[in-house]
């Protein structure tokens, strides 16, 4: 009796089971590697989907961020075992392409997140492209380095307007300057990055020679192309100056670097969009004990333009398997809602690649998000390398070779001229 | 009659016996070997096929600058550590030796306890203790340098550092050997010595050293092993820099296949380092037999 019970109860959960597809629960495998400030916005914003959808579950898991996420990525999209959607960097897309993990994002996808091409910024859509102009994620941000002050150590000096705000700088004469201005007012180190992490030396190295208008990787592939070489050699000696002057810290780690400006050692950061939080929540905190702002890296040099990135969501490939249409359907609403709420995430520094969601009033008046905002149509993204981006040899040879360098343990041309082999060596 | 049908059954348990490790060697050890050996020949990313293109790889390796660079490091590195921990372990050995009771099971436990800690605790505590800016170890090396150094970005250091620490870490297990041997030579050996008035020294280079000496060259022949396979205490304390002062082949290996995405050509590293491995210990150990005989 109790056994046709049960096989009476299985047949009927069957039957429903087969039924379902139609009024069933979606669950989406989501994959990100956000753990600092903006994990937990994201995370926040992942539980507001959930509550909001009932048919749609996403089941997020944070990993590390760098190479082991990517190389994650890769062998688990190969064997069909990775995420339904996962976070992706843009810079990281010419290794996706060139991995194959990242499945095309058609007109329909885009249709059934309610969004369209037009609806983002050109810089983060072009990055988000193959070269044959086909999408394969969807920008979710655009995130670049810009300039914290303290204005304790500007008071009184040319460099703050009436209102209190950084003004004044407008090459690198008038930033050493100010540097100068703030080391006399006490500054211990005026000007604060990670001179001894990868992220930190690259992305104002980059920055530098950007606002040349030089060149790391040519669209060919080649590293420093025609003077981009001498442009390289003059960002890393600006680099070396401000260490000898005493300027910047001395292979500062990352968390040390923002520790020297937090705790009011440092007139000046220059550092990720990401560390707005931070500086938001100890001044909530009463913990800051100082007046701070953040702007858009001045021009320094010939143009103004920063080193920038995007997160970016993608759908990888599952292995053999195809993924259903109602699943895809189901992974594009999670998108095109995380768009949508992407006022959140600019909570985290990061400024929307959502256009509708970065004019609107509420980003506009943003602060200082809305300062350095303009940021967004000028910014130099990464070259379009297998050899640039996060984690990625480009970013080794910034720890490798061009910190040492300004520290006094290479020259300059030296220092360009080994970046230059090490990269090219590693294209082939 | 009966007898050839015991021999079967003989042949039958033995193999049952056999098959499962044969099994298992086979599908961990022999199947991946012989696939790296092909992917070398390959041009493979990390995942799925690739087309054979001979002997490319090795062309590309033996052209690669880093390839010279990683090789001297290793060497250099195995310099650094194989002799020096084996000479500390037999030191601290025979000092062990010499107590006795809770006390040495106590000097034990403390010279075991870093071998038991998995390699990101070692590195994380190390790291801290040698940070440029807040280490609690510089205040140390200003005493004799005259000023801080950071340790792990600065190309004389960086190599000597990762030995100290790896040193530190696995000296326990070394310690632990020297002690077995040395509790294997008989004590009569001493006291006869001592009664035909044998000092002190004698007795370490007459007895302890050439008893010791199979276990001193398991010792030197493992550390060689284990050293030429350094790759967690560079990929955590310095990655390799500044300018590939610390590169090594297994970093090279790691980076090549999960960063650049080229299998083909990290197979064709990581055989080179496996025949290197091979063709050293194997002469090592010889060299150490021979010279053992010679005692």
């Amino acid at each position: 009796m109790k056994i046709k019970t049960f096989v009476t109860a299985s047949a009927v959960a069957a039957v429903l089971g087969a039924m379902s597809p139609a009024w069933a629960q979606q669950t989406v495998t989501w994959w990100d590697f956000f753990v600092g400030g903006d994990g937990v916005r994201m995370k926040a914003l992942i539980d507001e989907f959930n509550a909001e959808h009932p048919d749609i579950e996403v089941k997020a898991t944070s990993l590390e961020w760098g190479v082991p996420f990517y190389s994650k990525v890769r062998t688990s999209a190969a064997v069909g075992q990775g995420p339904d959607v996962m976070t992706y960097h843009l810079s990281r897309m010419p290794l996706g392409l060139s991995e194959g993990v990242l499945s095309p994002i058609t007109e329909d996808d885009l249709q059934a997140a309610g969004l369209s091409e037009g609806d983002f910024f050109e810089t983060a859509l072009d990055a988000a492209r193959d070269p044959s102009g086909q999408l394969h994620a969807v920008p979710f941000d655009i995130h670049s380095i810009v300039l914290y002050y303290n204005k304790s150590f500007l008071e009184g000096s040319r460099f703050l307007d009436e209102e209190g705000n950084l003004t004044g700088i407008e090459s690198v004469a008038d930033f050493e300057e100010a540097m100068q201005v703030a080391a006399e007012n006490g500054s211990e180190t005026p000007l604060t990055y990670a001179t001894g992490d990868d992220g930190g030396a690259y992305r104002v190295f980059y920055t530098l020679l950007a606002q040349q208008g030089g060149t790391l990787i040519s669209e060919d592939g080649e590293v420093l192309p025609g003077d981009s070489t001498d442009k390289a050699v003059k960002a890393v000696e600006i680099m070396t100056k401000w260490h000898e002057e005493g300027w910047q810290p001395e292979q500062a780690l990352y968390e040390a670097s923002v520790a020297l400006f937090t705790s009011g050692k440092s007139a000046f950061q220059l550092n990720g969009v990401w560390e707005v939080p931070t500086m938001k929540d100890l001044e909530e905190g009463g913990k800051l004990g100082f007046e701070w702002g953040a702007v858009e890296v001045p021009k320094l040099m010939d143009s103004q333009t920063t080193w920038a990135d995007s997160h970016a969501f993608a759908i990888p490939h599952q292995g053999d398997k195809e993924m259903s249409p109602e699943k895809r359907e189901a992974v594009m609403t999670v998108i095109g809602w995380m768009e949508k709420h992407a006022i959140s995430w600019a909570g985290a520094g990061h400024i929307p690649a959502y256009k509708p969601v970065a004019e609107s009033e509420e980003f506009t008046t943003m602060q200082p998000n809305a300062t350095y905002a303009t940021l967004a149509d000028r910014a130099t993204y990464d070259p379009r390398s297998e050899v640039a981006g996060v984690a990625s040899p480009a970013y080794d040879a910034a720890e490798n070779i061009i910190s040492p360098a300004m520290h006094g343990y290479m020259s300059p041309e030296e220092a360009v001229e080994q970046v230059k082999s090490e990269l090219q060596s590693r294209m082939n | 009659m009966a007898m050839i049908r015991n021999k079967a059954r003989h042949r039958l348990v033995a193999v049952s016996l056999i098959l499962p490790f044969v099994a298992i060697f086979a599908l961990v050890f022999a199947y991946p070997v012989v696939e790296v050996v092909r992917m070398s020949f390959t041009n493979a990313p990390l995942i799925g096929g690739g087309e054979w293109i001979g002997l490319d790889n090795y062309i590309r390796l033996f052209s690669d600058k880093l390839f010279y660079t990683s090789v001297v490091n290793n060497g250099y590195f195995v310099l650094l550590t194989v002799i020096p921990t084996t000479v500390i372990a037999l030191g601290i050995a025979l000092a062990v030796n010499r107590l006795s009771g809770r006390m040495q099971a106590l000097v034990l436990v403390m010279f075991f306890t870093p071998y038991v800690l998995p390699v990101s605790v070692v590195t994380q505590i190390w790291a801290w203790m040698l940070d440029f800016q807040f280490g609690i170890l510089q205040p140390v090396i200003e005493f004799f340098t005259g000023k801080s150094v950071p340790v792990f970005k600065n190309p004389n250091w960086v190599m000597p550092t990762v030995a100290t620490v790896t040193i530190w870490w696995t000296n326990g297990f070394n310690v632990l050997l020297f002690l077995a041997g040395l509790r294997n030579i008989p004590t009569e050996l001493y006291e006869a010595a001592a009664l035909d008035g044998a000092t002190r020294r004698q007795l370490f280079w007459r007895i302890t050293w050439p008893l010791l000496w199979p276990v001193t060259a398991l010792v030197l022949t493992l550390q060689l092993i284990l050293q030429l396979k350094i790759f967690d205490q560079i990929y955590l304390l310095s990655e390799g820099g500044p300018f590939n002062s610390s590169y090594v082949l297994l970093l090279m290996v790691y980076r090549e296949a999960f960063q650049l995405n080229h299998g083909g050509y990290a197979a064709a590293i990581s055989l080179v380092l496996f025949l290197l491995i091979v063709v050293i210990s194997v002469l090592q150990f010889q060299i150490l037999r021979i010279g053992g005989k010679g005692k």
